[in-house]
């Protein structure tokens, strides 16, 4: 009878405490997409509890001289199962870490990466040193246990450089605004992988907490779309080949400034303009719905503020 | 059966059925339904729960500074002698109090700050005494309440305090009435920050009879945007508003 019981005990601890150990695995999985380049493709989803936070994509490319990685996810426990997913990889050490912008799902990963230089553009840096330990507080309220011994740790090199010879790869920087004020897309000349970051997003709908201006955006994304490059990488969703992507962002950012310009022309409330409906293309977006009600509330004061 | 029991049961009946209209269960389970219900509607005021008073607010409050909320009694039929608006959960409940006159649609919009997750209510009085109440759930990760107006960091507001920007959008039926004024709203909940709020606005006709007066309190959000709905579509009519310092500030529409 005893023994039973404490059999009945040991197993539901077991299972409990298993489960807890499955369900906080990240599970990368390195997905090859070019030569020497791979990609952790996140699921195209709000931050949650069940996911930790993995809704953006990051990636690495294996040089000769070392891995060059691009953003580390949004938690220590997602940067050190990154590490390790690049060690299942190549025996080849991190030479270069690149942190793409200030969102907390593209650098709060870099405390694995604390032993190599971690590189922003230099508001970037600034940008992270003034809000990260808030974006760090909100993620843990949004992720949870994820999120555990997570810490700030700041780019260390500011990005100054338009490009960068790594082994065999060449890197071209450029410097964008349009999604946070200062947006870094990376392009690999090598293989022609353009590592765009949230300055792109493909069918998970693009957000703007922090965005100068939609124009700015939609202006920022038509010189994007004329650099040359055989594969793009989003911030978030699936890779393009061609400019599709930045075509879709483009035709909501349209949607979006014409929606707020005449609603305010009618006097419309910030609620009401929420209840807009959007277009059968855009609506079928991933989160669509979510991310308008959201960026209402960023843009639409600037829109009332004009039509008075 | 004894007397005594049929009396007993008789009374218990009574009494629960009195309970019953004046205790409606509140839809939104609120811990603070009755404490606010006390305050804002009085210990034996009768009210009733209608889903004709709309309360629309956004499922999560992307900006706890700044949560739009519009609120729409038109379905109701009936006079209204005012609408009270509160959220239970933040540490100052109470966010206008408004007093519409008949020429004017009982709807009104505005943005707010809520301290937490919290229901939003508006309970709306009619001529035959009974509050019929609106209730909408709002989540939020929180702290609008305690956090320094925007413009406390900027010395802007001091030389624009009151400033007002209005629009008048004719509609067929109505007109609608927006305008914006610059004020830090201060709740008193930030340190050494004493609470600055507009108080008092009236839209008043020719003749300076208040068509619509409201009575707000520091939840309101900073710089308010508030819209009113009239029914007639040309007369002039001119905007006053007073703060808790005495400032009074007045344009015309």
């Amino acid at each position: 009878m005893l023994n039973k019981t404490i059999g009945a005990f040991i197993s539901v601890v077991l299972l409990v405490w298993g489960g807890q150990v499955l369900a906080l695995e990240y599970q990368l999985q390195p997905k090859q997409i070019a030569p020497n380049t791979y990609l952790l493709q996140g699921k195209m989803q709000d931050f949650s509890r069940e996911n930790g936070g993995n809704i953006m994509n990051t990636a690495f490319v294996v040089t000769s001289e070392g891995v060059v990685v691009f953003d580390t996810g949004p938690s220590r426990r997602y940067g050190e199962a990154m590490r390790n997913a690049i060690a299942q990889v190549t025996d080849q050490p991190v030479a270069h870490v690149f942190n793409s912008h200030q969102h907390p799902d593209h650098f709060l990963g870099n405390q694995a990466f604390a032993d190599v230089d971690i590189w922003a553009l230099p508001k970037t840096g600034e940008q992270i040193a003034q809000h990260g330990n808030a974006y760090a507080e909100n993620m843990y309220r949004m992720v949870g246990d994820w999120m555990r011994a997570t810490e700030l740790q700041l780019p260390t090199k500011p990005l100054e450089q338009d490009l960068m010879q790594v082994g065999d790869h060449r890197f071209r920087f450029y410097s964008f605004t349009g999604h946070t004020g200062a947006d870094l897309v990376m392009v690999d000349e090598t293989t022609g992988v353009m590592f765009a970051a949230d300055m792109v997003f493909f069918q998970r709908m693009l957000t703007t907490p922090h965005t100068p201006g939609i124009g700015t955006w939609a202006k920022e994304l038509r010189e994007l779309a004329a650099i040359p490059f055989k594969l793009m990488v989003p911030g978030h969703g699936p890779v393009v080949h061609d400019t599709r992507a930045v075509e879709q962002m483009l035709s909501y950012l349209d949607w979006l400034d014409r929606t707020l310009t005449e609603s305010a022309a009618q006097g419309k409330s910030m609620h009401e303009v929420m209840q807009s409906k959007l277009p059968a293309s855009l609506a079928a977006i991933n989160l669509s719905r979510e991310e308008f009600v959201r960026s209402v509330v960023h843009l639409y004061p600037d829109y009332e503020e004009a039509a008075f | 059966m004894k007397i005594t029991t049929i009396l007993t049961l008789c009374l218990s009946f009574m009494l629960s059925a009195g309970l019953q209209a004046n205790s409606q269960a509140d839809p939104l389970n609120s811990v603070m339904w009755d404490y606010n219900r006390q305050i804002f509607l009085g210990n034996n005021a009768e009210y009733v729960f209608d889903d004709r008073i709309k309360v629309g607010v956004p499922q999560f409050a992307e900006d706890p500074t700044q949560v739009p909320v519009d609120i729409d009694a038109t379905a109701l039929t009936g006079e209204i002698v005012r609408i009270v608006s509160w959220a239970d959960m933040n540490p100052i409940q109470h966010i206008f109090t408004y007093y519409p006159h008949p020429d004017v649609l009982p709807k009104v919009s505005m943005r707010i700050k809520v301290q937490q997750a919290t229901p939003v209510r508006a309970a709306v009085l009619t001529k035959d005494g009974v509050w019929h109440i609106g209730s909408s759930w709002l989540e939020a990760a929180g702290g609008g309440c305690t956090t320094p107006s925007v413009g406390n960091a900027d010395p802007y507001w001091e030389s624009h305090l009151g400033e007002t920007k209005s629009r008048v959008f004719k509609g067929a039926q109505s007109s609608r009435y927006k305008f914006r004024v610059i004020h830090p709203m201060d709740t008193g909940l930030v340190g050494s920050i004493p609470e600055f709020f507009i108080q008092q606005v009236e839209l008043r006709d020719k003749s300076g009879r208040a068509l619509a007066r409201m009575e707000l309190s520091p939840p309101v959000s900073e710089n308010p945007v508030i819209t009113f709905d009239l029914r007639t579509t040309d007369a002039k009519h001119h905007l006053w508003l007073r703060d808790n310092n005495g400032n009074e500030f007045e344009k015309a529409l």
